[in-house]
């Protein structure tokens, strides 16, 4: 059984007809210690898929199964509720600016765990030793640090409950190339440290693939395609992951020579066409793609995609 | 090769607009003065009338004792700002005024941010059909002036001091929700809110000790105006006869009892502590509105 | 301004040829904003332009007045955030057409009917109707593509974009790049391309200038900053953007030395020299490098 299991989640903002479907029917395994990632652009609905599976937002229909619970359940209580955290992508205002770094991270445990003050005070010690800080910054207030040792702290205080998941919503998107790197490294080596499983989020395809064991593409709140990470990047199989991959810039001559440029822009969920909510950018659109929805199928060693042009292919 | 980064203390932050750095003190009060002279000029008649209000009256004569064969003297050595009908020293009556008004002018402030904070918080942060209600009801309190609804609820209760300090506190009370409620509807949108409910706060803990402390900064600002007009009203609302009456040493008494000498000659009687209370008020005004442009802008 | 002035900017220096994209790389607080304000002549009023020269087709332009003797075609500018740089009260194609209008003395007819031309040009698929929305109606993708066109609109000889497309999707991103690129051909205006992104730079510019702290760390042609950076900061930068890094070196964040080399604290060879401000020594043919010690790590003495 998988730790976190997700099943035909829809998230509808607004109703009537400004009804806005941010996230269209999404499944999504994730296995304890594993690193799953939901990459896609601006309005793809990532974020909003993360802040459901934590609990910050209901979703208005479909399953969360966090550890064979129900995920309502699981948040609405307050000892269970410490299992599943998140960090955040603002590092400068996902931290309270009045609290010392010190009573940011104590108070998770304080609240969600209970225990001695000793023994309280000695987690924060151990966590913040774990984050590359050191116990000296307990009393720094956040714009007393720069960006990275920020984020470094929002790691510490989504960790110190020890947490089975942790969602990582763009945690390294607003910091600069050379912090990027190291905290992701950090993550790494917390995951193998405490075999925590991450939802990491983010439209930044080179981080994704230097931390992710599978990732999953969004495309206007569907996943369009999901595979293991080498897989995906080595061999893209739906069309429209085939361009994001393309398009990062790079360094190399010739996958900039190979690169798609796609028409256009994307559609807004209140205004999709009928069939592929892809069609109108797609290189490989034809008839059926108009009509009909495609519905995301398994294609080979666990790779799944949502697109006729690949699926038939194979069934054939 | 790869470069290992030397952990060492920030010696500096560097933004791409650099303000200015720090100055030896004596510098910067000087650039202080040029800068902001009414906020300076502000500070400097507030710290006056504290310290009139703090040690004043140990050194004045008896506010209220009269004396039948001095009345009406005019300013003079003896007594700085003349005396009254009744002989009492209008300069000693002064300091004592400022004592009380200032002490009721401040609890006021404090007893409406208390009270206006609070609720735009509760307001603020959940919102709904309470926000919905709160806000329909501070929209009837602020169309209101406030000295007329302070006059209307002291009339309908007795004519303590404890009832017209509850009374203009309440009149202010909507100026807080407001300017509360405002400030949470943006922090509570902020990232560390969504972080302090997975710290597993309840939403109770979310709003007060989370949110609160980073939405009262204009309120505070927002205190010292209000402190200000609240000397003004209850000032006000003495002369009108409402609220605190005679004998007491109070400004707005004062202006009142001595606003018909007026036509006979003795102008001294109300122009001092009439001149008391617009000194004061402009105090606080000028302390209240620097920081309310800095808070703003 | 108040206070002790201390420098945002020192000794920086570099030049762009028509028809060329010169990336200006740096990361948060390195000054590479500062630099291109400076010479646009747009630095915020607490900043002051002690020294220096910038000089256009062989005329200075610091010191000139803007309103009076700088008109569009000499400099046009790309910002970051395409919606707040349009004005949210006009509609596309008239902010287009004003351009037209005031550099190009066209009439409002006319100015319109160019607008829209300007529009299709830039990729604009129903042009019409893009040109008489307002910012707000538009995508930020769109709403850089009508950017991109004021700019354009009266051919300027230099064109400083800053960060254009960071606020972008990549898929948008290619499409910018791509449109960008085959404009200032057209055009063959010069572009200061501002970036924290090193691999934006691979692809679109011709030769780089790395600045690290308001200072220029190394300049060169692309290929050679890309095989064979000389300076410690760009290896660093370069290594940072591929290579595994120890988590459990704590980022000093955008924090440099005040005296001397400004990557001094943070670089592996510091020394004492480095309390001194280095000069540049040349590498190879438009390649230099302001450091001590050279790549082999001999003094290098200038």
């Amino acid at each position: 059984m998988s730790l976190l299991e997700v099943r035909g989640l829809h998230k509808i903002y607004g109703q009537g007809a400004s009804a806005l479907p941010a996230l269209r029917g999404v499944d999504l395994d994730v296995d304890r210690g594993e690193t799953v990632a939901i990459v896609g652009e601006s309005g793809c609905g990532k974020t909003t898929f993360g802040r459901i599976v934590v609990g910050l937002q209901p979703s208005t229909s479909g399953d969360v199964i966090f550890d064979g619970e129900r995920l309502d359940d699981l948040v609405g209580n307050r000892r269970s509720r410490c299992r599943i955290q998140m960090v955040f992508q603002h590092p400068d205002s996902s931290l309270n600016p009045r609290f010392r770094a010190g009573t940011t991270v104590r108070e998770p445990r304080q609240l969600m765990k209970g225990g001695g003050r000793d023994e309280i005070e000695e987690k924060v010690d151990e966590i913040l030793t774990l984050v590359g800080l050191g116990s000296e910054y307990k009393l720094r207030r956040p714009r007393e640090l720069s960006g990275g040792q920020q984020q470094r702290i929002a790691i510490a205080r989504a960790l110190i409950s020890d947490p089975e998941l942790v969602v990582l919503d763009e945690p390294t998107s607003s910091l600069d190339q050379s912090v990027r790197g190291r905290i992701i490294s950090l993550l790494r080596d917390i995951q193998s440290d405490r075999d925590v499983a991450y939802l990491f989020i983010s439209h930044d395809l080179s981080t994704v693939r230097r931390i992710a064991d599978r990732v999953a593409v969004m495309y206007v709140g569907r996943i369009v395609e999901i595979a293991d990470t080498t897989a995906l990047f080595e061999s893209p199989r739906h069309p429209y992951t085939k361009a994001l991959l393309s398009a990062v810039p790079s360094f190399d001559a010739e996958q900039r020579n190979r690169r798609i440029i796609l028409e256009g822009e994307t559609p807004s969920p209140s205004d999709l066409p009928v069939g592929c909510s892809f069609q109108e950018r797609c290189p490989l659109v034809h008839d059926r793609c108009r009509r009909e929805t495609p519905s995301l199928e398994k294609v080979e060693g666990g790779r799944s995609v949502e697109c006729f042009a690949v699926t038939d292919r194979v069934s054939q | 090769m790869s470069a290992p980064v030397p952990d060492r203390s920030p010696d500096f932050v560097a933004t791409e607009f650099e303000g200015p750095e720090e100055l030896p003190r004596g510098k910067r009060m000087i650039g202080m003065v040029r800068r902001k002279p009414l906020l300076v000029m502000g500070v400097t008649l507030l710290v006056l009338f504290v310290g009139l209000a703090i040690v004043g009256p140990f050194f004045v004569r008896d506010p209220l004792s009269t004396d039948v064969t001095n009345t009406f003297l005019r300013p003079s050595r003896a007594h700085w700002f003349g005396t009254d009908l009744f002989g009492r020293d209008v300069f000693a009556r002064s300091v004592h005024a400022a004592r009380l008004d200032l002490a009721i002018g401040v609890t006021i402030a404090l007893l409406a941010m208390l009270v206006g904070t609070t609720i735009g918080v509760v307001s603020g942060f959940f919102g709904g059909a309470i926000d919905e209600l709160l806000m329909r009801f501070t929209d009837v309190m602020l169309a209101f002036p406030g000295f007329v609804l302070a006059l209307i609820i002291v009339a309908a209760l007795e004519e303590t001091i404890l009832n017209v300090i509850l009374a203009v506190a309440a009149a202010f009370v909507p100026y807080f929700i407001r300017l509360t409620r405002a400030e949470v509807l943006k922090e509570r949108e902020l990232e560390y809110v969504d972080g302090a409910r997975l710290a597993g706060n309840s939403s109770w803990r979310v709003a007060f000790r989370h949110v609160m402390p980073n939405s009262l900064a204009p309120s505070i600002v927002g205190a010292t105006l209000v402190t200000g007009y609240a000397v003004l009203t209850v000032a006000g609302l003495a002369f009108l006869s409402v609220g605190i009456q005679p004998p007491t040493a109070e400004w707005g008494v004062m202006v009142g009892e001595g606003a018909k000498d007026v036509i006979t000659g003795e102008w001294w009687t109300s122009l001092f502590p009439g001149a008391m209370i617009v000194v004061a008020v402009m105090a606080f005004h000028f302390i209240g509105d620097e920081f309310a442009g800095e808070t703003t802008s | 301004m108040v206070g002790t002035p201390h420098s945002l900017l020192r000794d920086v220096a570099f030049g762009v040829q028509a028809g060329e994209i010169l990336g200006i790389v740096g990361e948060s607080g390195s000054g590479k904003t500062m630099a291109s304000l400076s010479v646009i002549g747009l630095l915020p009023s607490a900043i002051e332009l002690r020294a220096g020269s910038v000089m256009l087709e062989g005329r200075e332009l610091v010191g000139e007045d803007l309103t009076v003797e700088r008109s569009s075609s000499d400099i046009s500018m790309i910002f970051q955030q395409p919606r707040s740089a349009l004005n949210p009260t006009m509609r596309a194609g008239r902010q287009v057409a004003r351009v037209l209008e005031i550099n190009q003395g066209l009439g409002k007819a006319e100015a319109r009917d160019r607008a829209v031309e300007m529009l299709q040009h830039v990729g604009i698929s129903g042009a019409d109707r893009v040109a008489r929305a307002y910012p707000h109606q538009l995508s930020g993708g769109m709403s850089q593509r009508v950017m991109v066109a004021m700019a354009l609109a009266c051919k300027p000889r230099l064109l400083i974009a800053d960060e254009p497309t960071t606020a972008l999707d990549v898929t948008i991103q290619a499409q910018i790049f791509d449109l960008m690129r085959s404009l200032v051909e057209e055009v063959g205006c010069g572009v200061l391309f501002i970036t924290h992104d090193l691999a934006a730079v691979a692809e679109m510019c011709d030769r780089v200038v790395v600045m690290y702290g308001g200072q220029v760390m190394e300049t060169a042609g692309i290929d050679d900053l890309l095989d064979d950076p000389e300076h410690p900061y760009t290896q660093y930068l370069l290594e940072s953007t591929e290579k595994e890094i120890d988590p459990r070196v704590v980022d000093v964040g955008v924090n440099f030395a005040l005296t001397g080399c400004r990557f001094s604290h943070r670089c592996p060879h510091a020394h004492a020299a480095c309390n001194e401000f280095p000069a540049s020594y040349p590498v190879g043919e438009g390649h230099a490098s302001a450091c001590f010690l050279n790549k082999e790590g001999r003094v290098v003495t200038s």
